[in-house]
């Protein structure tokens, strides 16, 4: 794994997290698909070292110069779902359009609620006269 | 037996394909659903049988070597988690089919059920890292649909928070399992745990606490949580009931299975970091609860309190705590379902969750109180219901091990739990509504009856957790049991 | 034995299920009479049955004498109660059966806590009588106060209990026994013996109303009086006392914290409430402090520890149960007749209800301690017992509390029966209607037992005898009589009585009397539930403050930063390894991360979106050159897949994004964000370089050909060795077509009114 390599998945992974800490839905969803990618991207590195297609029968390819097949269908496996979540968050993202004409992430209403609301005693604990 | 083992997966999967192809047809889809999840029950009970008299079963599907193929593992551990969520899972069906209006049920409700029940079962079931993140994403998927199907105003933006901060963990996950598969070449649990303990101490411990947090997202850790009790409580209540009595302890299932088998912890040494979020997890999920009024917050924010219970266990290290968050998880998932499903019956009677706007039902519906006080007892862990034997064997453990502090917080907690649990009960089955119930009918006076099936399903629930605390002793002997090949793993070192 | 709920079921019975529910106790006293002669002999009674064995958890039942006398207390006065309970609910709608199954629930949770060899055992029937404690304290839901009475009694003994559970798994640890006898017979010592002690003593405390957890008593006045004669006076208080009972002949000595604690929190409950219950005027309170301070002396005779103590003490407590109980019964009947027991307001009560008073006077005397009735011999015994053991400072407290339980007897009876007051709100023996002779026996018969017991102690003698000798082995036995000739405690005696009297003429006179107050009011409890729901509200306010973006940023933060730090400080070794692998990977690696700072900066949508896609075909450059084509392929389909899904839903959005105010919150983000990058990037170069194993991937390489005759060895590893997770993959891709379609579908309906389902394109869609 070189350091470019390194780089590109850093980098990936960083302006992936920067897309997603905002309230924008689709940047949320493009800083989710960067992460993906850089993820993908990750698995396939941190199998190891580049190789040769990882295909059999041609003789003058000798076993160890192949790549490692495994991370590769982990990344297939990975693309695919990452796909399926990415048009699920976006189909979301037009379901929340078509109800309020925008796709900002707003603060939960009943977390504000509770945050704001005084505190009101209701446990009523009868006291003696005096 | 061999056979019997990822039919859990697989079975729901075929039913749900099966509705999937009945869509339309309502009276058809129930049917498929109730056979395959019944059938399923009696897999589970069998593999436990079986595993209980012959001992684990790997089953590589495929027949491949383990380690080619994908290792589905039947231990006691897995079977018994199975056993309870699938009947946890049956009872919910119950239900939903009896709260669930038609239009409701029949937008694809039945098969993404299933297909979420595959997802749980398969998390249990998998042997393999890869292969868990895949039955993650298949039940995560299933939830996110669940959870948007109505697509109601009020589901959307809660839904957005659920979907965004689970795909966040999902990517985390991804990465995590690459990482691990860059150090180690391998994604077999057993061999994980063989290939782990020769890294180098600073990378086993990063990649150990890196798993640990991951999971501790969908677990709903502090300071992980605080996405679960804004997303749970919009759902209808059947989806609510089954996500909290379910996913969090997947997630609590894949440490307890990752920190043993792969990292090693169980070696009899407390882990201080465990336990030091073990105790804010508890502490601050109760006083979650505390600050809410209405019964599916209070609820879902104890499901993060209870949740640092089970992770305590597992912090101490020692085969009493693993057992104690063993016998936890199994307690902890009928009863909690069996809570939020007579949340909604409150809700189906009354329109309203809102403690102002419920009141009195203890006069008007004495049965759901009967069915709340026992859940409530459980949660805070109060004799003799199903929740005070893992308290118990957690303060034994913890005692045992010389953590006085946890020991000490946990029993706060439990305290404030009751706090929390006789704010319901006053709430709701005493007093009158500050504020008028929404439903008309609710408003007069006189005796309220929920509907039958939905109380039928809550009764048999509440009778699981009954017979857990009846049997309390053998499934503990069970849980001990089923955490030494837990301890092996960790002593192999 | 058991708890007989199932009479309870049958329960449309109104009132006449209370006769149902009287039947179980009264199986209880004709068990024990039947077991009687033999357990007085001394024998013991054990029953075994398994529960939960590997926690220390076993039904172990054990029935000594001391068990027999508290079930005979139990279960006696439980007959009486519900045969009390038939007339005080007379008239008035309730719900009977819930009422009668949890008294009876109660009554069986009593009678296992002391029957319990099991000390786990024990606690569960102790937290059984918490909760249906709570439950029949908030019988009159409506009210607030009973409410809050309940709430506050519940938190405070089921605290306690808590505490009690941590102090007998320790006590246990230690002795490395769970039973109560074994404990009892070898107790252990050391600091975490004594640490336990101490709580096992807490729970006790709170259960039985010591200082400083006695408010709770009071307020417990809130629930119907049958309630508070059964549970508030005779029985449940009694729990704690029963524990102490059971350890303090032998931790007594083994342990040093034991008797100073005991004994101080025995003579400052005592104390306490007296003095309290001198000020009340609502005489069910009264009686509640009263019941305080006799609490307390019992645990100084009881938690003493010294055989003659110990004999005192379980005379007491028949006495109390009986006079309190009756007591109780009175002030109910009192309140149902008269619908007050407020003693300002009552006047010439004896007149209206002579018959009652009569019984009254029978247990205020047994009360205040006076001949002939059992409340003098215990008091006697008591005062011997002390003086005998050297306490004088005990000794000095109790002689204190005595006078001042003379003085509150004079203040119920005197003030309560005889005087004559006028005023509007006065309630006069004529507006007071007679009760029926049903509903004054009860109490009756538990005053004439008193006063026969106190005339003939034979009657008594070797019950309590056997009870002090089950507790303490050195019990030596004793003969009680009703007169000892001129001994120092009749003197003592004379001395509680006059002083008591001049307590109560003084309060009565001045209206305040200057007595020291000890602290431990409800105020305490309210303000504590109080401040713990602030500082709830606040930190959740702060904590789970609705922010998703605050979410993800502490997520990100946290999972990256613990692991982070570790390597960090453990010393991970990182080589430095080649810049890149050939020009083109350099090239690659440029061009993805400069569209990856466009696509994050730029304020656009399709700008972005368009920069994603340049990075996903990027990627897939960087496949092909790590040598995976298929991948690569796989990957430039769904790029451009996804890049159609996002205009196909971006063309309904606005170009640019909301402008939002620059803020701190940026360069937090782009904290998180590069924290994010560093780690994974940092994270992943160092695990590549911390392998040792080839990788089990490399075998696929020799098994695709022979075994899945395939050439392609990752479509070999997808379609054969790992199939299962390409039956997830799909099963994730069709549910979330799914999940698209019904969205979509939701989301047209709304804007157009009508449903049309795109189900079909979109299932194709997912099957690419």
């Amino acid at each position: 794994m070189t350091l470019a390599l390194a780089v590109a998945v850093g980098v990936l992974y960083g302006t992936g997290t920067y897309l997603l800490l905002q309230r924008t839905l689709t940047r949320v969803v493009i800083g989710l698909a960067m992460m993906g990618h850089g993820a993908n991207l990750l698995l396939l590195l941190a199998g190891g070292s580049p190789g040769l297609p990882p295909l059999i029968g041609d003789a003058t390819r000798e076993r160890g110069a192949l790549a490692d097949p495994l991370p590769q269908a982990m990344a297939l496996t990975a693309i695919v779902i990452t796909f399926g979540t990415v048009a699920f968050l976006l189909a979301l993202a037009y379901r929340s359009w078509a109800l309020t004409d925008d796709d900002e992430v707003e603060d939960d209403v009943e977390d504000r609620r509770i945050a704001r609301a005084p505190v009101v005693p209701d446990v009523v604990i009868e006291q003696e006269e005096p | 037996m061999r056979a019997l083992v990822p039919l859990p997966l697989v079975l729901p999967l075929v039913a749900a394909a099966l509705t999937l192809v009945a869509h339309g047809r309502l009276r058809v889809q129930r049917a498929i659903s109730l056979v395959a999840l019944t059938a399923t029950t009696a897999i589970a009970v069998a593999l436990l049988a079986l595993v209980e008299r012959d001992g684990p079963a790997v089953v590589t599907i495929g027949g491949w070597a383990r380690g080619i193929g994908i290792a589905y593992v039947a231990d006691l551990l897995s079977a018994l988690f199975l056993t309870v969520a699938m009947a946890t899972v049956l009872c919910v069906l119950a239900f939903a089919v009896g709260q669930l209006r038609a239009v409701q049920e029949s937008r694809y409700f039945h098969p993404l059920y299933l297909v979420l029940t595959a997802g749980v079962a398969g998390s249990f079931l998998s042997g393999d890292i890869f292969h868990l993140f895949v039955t993650f994403e298949v039940m995560l998927l299933a939830s996110y649909v669940l959870l948007t199907q109505s697509g109601d105003d009020g589901q959307v933006r809660p839904a957005m928070t659920y979907v965004v901060v689970n795909l966040l963990s999902s990517t985390l996950f991804l990465t995590a399992v690459a990482l691990l598969y860059g150090a180690t070449g391998t994604l077999d649990m057993a061999a994980l745990g063989d290939r782990v303990a020769d890294l180098p101490p600073a990378v086993r411990e990063a990649l150990r606490l890196l798993f640990f947090l991951v999971f501790g997202i969908k677990a709903a850790l502090f300071p992980l949580f605080f996405w679960l009790p804004d997303s749970y409580p919009t759902a209808p209540t059947s989806v609510t009931a089954v996500f909290a009595g379910l996913l969090t302890k997947v997630g609590v299932y894949a440490i307890l299975r990752t920190q043993t088998v792969v990292f090693g912890v169980g070696d009899g040494s407390p882990d201080g970091f465990i336990l030091v979020v073990a105790g804010a997890t508890m502490l601050v999920g109760v006083l979650g609860a505390i600050a809410q009024d209405d019964v599916k917050r209070i609820l879902s924010f104890h499901i993060v309190s209870q949740v640092g219970y089970m992770v305590f266990g597992i912090g101490l290290g020692t085969r009493a705590g693993l057992a104690a968050t063993i016998l936890f998880v199994v307690h902890h998932i009928p009863v909690k379902t069996a809570l939020f499903l007579v949340g909604g019956l409150v809700e189906e009677t009354t329109g309203s969750g809102a403690l102002r706007r419920v009141g009195g039902l203890g006069r008007r519906m004495p049965a759901v109180a009967a069915l709340f006080a026992p859940g409530a007892l459980s949660l805070a862990g109060i004799p003799p219901f199903s929740g005070f034997f893992p308290k118990l064997a957690l303060v034994q453990a913890g005692l045992a091990g010389g953590q006085y502090a946890i020991v000490a917080v946990s029993i706060v907690v439990s305290l404030f739990t009751l706090f929390s649990m006789t704010k319901i009960w006053a709430g709701v089955f005493w007093g009158d509504p500050e504020e008028p119930p929404p439903l008309a009918r609710a408003r007069e006076d006189g005796p309220l009856r929920p509907p039958r099936l939905m109380t039928a399903a809550t009764v048999g629930l509440v009778a699981v957790t009954l017979g857990i605390a009846v049997s309390a002793g053998p499934l503990f002997d069970l849980a001990l049991r089923a955490a030494d090949p837990l301890l092996q793993a960790g002593a192999g070192r | 034995m058991g708890v007989a709920l199932v009479a309870a079921l049958a329960g449309r019975l109104g009132r006449g299920v209370y006769l149902v529910a009287a039947v179980p106790p009264a199986a209880a006293v004709v068990a024990g009479a039947v077991v009687a002669p033999d357990v007085l002999a001394g024998r013991v009674l054990t029953e075994s049955h398994a529960w939960a064995g590997s926690l220390g958890l076993e039904v172990q039942l054990r029935l000594d004498a001391f068990a027999l006398l508290m079930v005979a207390l139990v279960s006696g006065v439980g007959v009486l109660v519900f045969l009390y309970a038939t007339q005080y609910f007379a008239g008035g709608a309730r719900r009977h059966a819930t009422f009668a199954a949890t008294l009876l629930g109660f009554s069986g949770a009593m009678l296992g806590l002391v029957l319990s060899d099991n000390a786990l055992l024990l606690f569960v029937f102790w937290e059984l009588t918490s909760a249906t404690s709570y439950l029949l304290i908030g019988t009159d839901d409506r009210r607030p106060e009973a409410r809050g009475a309940a709430l506050h009694a519940y938190l405070v003994t089921g605290g306690g209990g808590l505490a009690l559970l941590a102090g007998l798994v320790l006590l246990g640890q230690q002795a490395g026994t769970t039973t109560i006898s074994g404990l009892v017979a070898d107790p252990p010592t050391g600091p975490l013996a004594e640490a336990g002690l101490v709580l096992v003593l807490l729970g006790a405390f709170t259960k039985s109303a010591q200082v400083p957890f006695i408010a709770w008593l009071p307020g417990a006045m809130a629930a119907p009086t049958p309630v508070s004669a059964y549970l508030h006076s005779a029985t449940m208080v009694k729990a704690g006392i029963y524990l102490i009972a059971r350890l303090a002949p032998a931790f007594a000595t083994s342990s040093t914290v034991w008797r100073p604690l005991v004994l101080t929190v025995g003579v400052l409950t005592m104390l306490a409430g007296g003095r309290r219950a001198l000020r009340q005027h609502d005489l069910k309170r009264l009686l509640a402090y009263g019941t305080v301070g006799q609490l307390g002396f019992l645990v100084v005779l009881l938690g003493a520890g010294t055989p003659e103590a110990t004999f005192a003490g379980c005379l007491l407590l028949v006495a109390h149960a009986a006079f309190k109980a009756t007591l109780f019964m009175g002030v109910g009947i009192v309140d149902h007749q008269a619908h007050t027991r407020d003693l300002r307001r009552l006047s010439d009560l004896r007149r209206a209800l002579p018959g009652l008073f009569a019984v009254m006077i029978g247990a205020g005397v047994s009360m205040a301690g006076l001949p002939p009735l059992l409340g003098f011999l215990a008091k006697e015994e008591a005062f011997a017992a002390l003086r005998e053991g050297g306490q004088t400072l005990v000794l000095a407290g109790v002689v204190v509390g005595s006078a001042l339980t003379v003085a509150y007897t004079a203040r119920l009876l005197v003030d309560g029966f005889l005087r004559v007051r006028s005023g509007p709100d006065v309630v006069g023996p004529g507006a007071v209607a007679r009760p029926s002779w049903a509903f004054v026996a009860p109490a009756a018969a538990l005053t004439v037992g008193s006063l026969a017991a106190g005339v003939f102690p034979q009657l008594v003698d070797g019950l309590v005898n056997a009870a002090a000798l089950a507790l303490d082995p050195a019990w030596e036995g004793y003969t009680l009589a009703l007169w000892h000739g001129f001994t120092p405690e009749l003197a003592l005696s004379g001395v509680t009585l006059a002083g008591g009297l001049a307590i109560w003429r003084l309060a009565g006179r001045t209206g305040r009397l200057a007595l020291p107050e000890l602290p431990g009011g409800g105020e305490v409890f309210e303000s504590g539930v109080h401040a713990l729901q602030v500082g709830a509200a606040r930190l959740t306010g702060v904590l789970q403050n609705g922010s998703l973006p605050l979410y993800l940023s502490v997520i990100s933060l946290t999972v990256v930063s613990v692991p982070g730090v570790v390597l960090l400080t453990r010393g991970a070794r990182l080589a430095l390894p080649d810049l890149a692998a050939n020009a083109v990977q350099g090239l690659v690696v440029v061009v993805i991360v400069v569209a990856a700072v466009i696509a994050a900066g730029t304020g656009r949508r399709f700008a972005a979106v368009l920069f994603l896609g340049a990075i996903g075909y990027g990627v897939a450059v960087l496949f092909v050159i790590q040598g995976a084509p298929d991948l690569a392929l796989t990957q430039f389909l769904f790029e451009t897949l996804s890049l159609v899904v996002f205009v196909l839903v971006l063309r309904h959005l606005p170009d640019r994004f909301a402008i939002r105010p620059p803020g701190t919150f940026r360069l937090f983000r782009a904290v998180v964000a590069t924290a994010v990058g560093v780690f994974v990037a940092g994270f992943a170069l160092v695990v590549v370089q911390a392998r040792t194993a080839p990788s089990v991937g490399r075998e696929y390489l020799d098994l695709a050909l022979p075994e899945a005759e395939g050439r392609n060895v990752v479509n070999t590893i997808l379609v054969d060795f790992r199939g299962l997770d390409t039956l997830g993959e799909i099963t994730v891709l069709i549910v979330a077509a799914l999940g698209v379609t019904s969205l979509v579908a939701v989301a047209r309906q709304r804007r157009r009114g009508h449903e049309t389902a795109a189900r079909e394109p979109e299932l194709e869609e997912a099957g690419a």
